[in-house]
């Protein structure tokens, strides 16, 4: 399963969903989405998504398998 | 977002099924008489009072939500330049396809549809055809598919609308 930490990230530097959203050119939704594990974004997105949170795919996103956790 | 008219455009469309389903009980029940004789050629149809009253009710309820829908669409346009909707439009109004998240819950709603579809439809026919069921129970069957695959369309989207943070 896709986990990350981009609701926390965004808290971080204190954006909304929607400022979020509109950096990377998506809706509030699709940021909820992402947050709640609901959907796993594509490979530009995720890139999207790490530029605007200061940081690289992989310490946003990670697979989480059988209960091993990052 | 969650008033948004595509959202609720499956619940529209629901309405208009079940006023369309109460106008085809109007118009299956009237009397009717074909007189076809040498000197004489006419067709009388005659409503009974309750179908005639349900037949003129329904079509004043149809148009009177038509043009609410009509506005209702309008407004969206207004609001939403960007993202315009044409009734005209072959692909289903209730489509969110703005990006990949609503793309996504698009293509998981419709996929639960094409299931319901899959078996209902034929299941349908098969119906029609073994039992002597009077042309309105055909209809309000189609009817019903129709109707069921919105309720499929509609709880799905609305489920991923539910929990909405920021």
């Amino acid at each position: 399963m896709l986990k990350n930490r981009v609701k926390e990230l965004r808290a971080r530097y204190g954006l909304t969903q929607s400022d979020l959203g509109k950096q990377v050119d998506v809706t509030r939704q699709t940021i909820a989405f992402i947050e709640k594990g609901e959907f796993s974004p594509s490979i530009t997105l995720a890139l999207k998504l790490a530029k605007s949170l200061q940081t690289n795919v992989n310490e946003l996103f990670w697979l989480e398998e059988d209960g091993n956790e990052k | 977002m969650k008033n948004d008219f595509r959202l609720q455009y499956p619940l529209w469309m629901m309405g208009f099924i079940v006023v369309l389903g109460m106008f085809a009980y109007g118009i299956s029940s009237p009397v009717t008489e074909i007189v076809n004789t040498d000197t004489e050629q006419s067709i009388m149809i005659e409503l009974e009072p309750v179908a005639g009253f349900i037949v003129v009710g329904t079509v004043v309820l149809y148009v009177a939500m038509l043009a609410t829908f009509i506005f209702q669409l309008l407004r969206h346009n207004r609001k939403n330049p960007t993202q315009k909707v044409s009734p005209f439009s072959i692909r289903p109004l209730e489509y969110l396809e703005q990006d990949e998240g609503m793309t996504y819950i698009t293509r998981k709603a419709s996929q639960k549809v094409y299931t319901f579809m899959s078996w209902s439809l034929p299941l349908l026919a098969v119906f029609a055809m073994v039992t002597p069921l009077p042309r309105l129970f055909i209809v309000w069957g189609i009817l019903l598919v129709a109707l069921i695959q919105y309720v499929i369309y509609y709880v799905e989207i609305r489920k991923h609308f539910k929990e909405e943070v920021e």
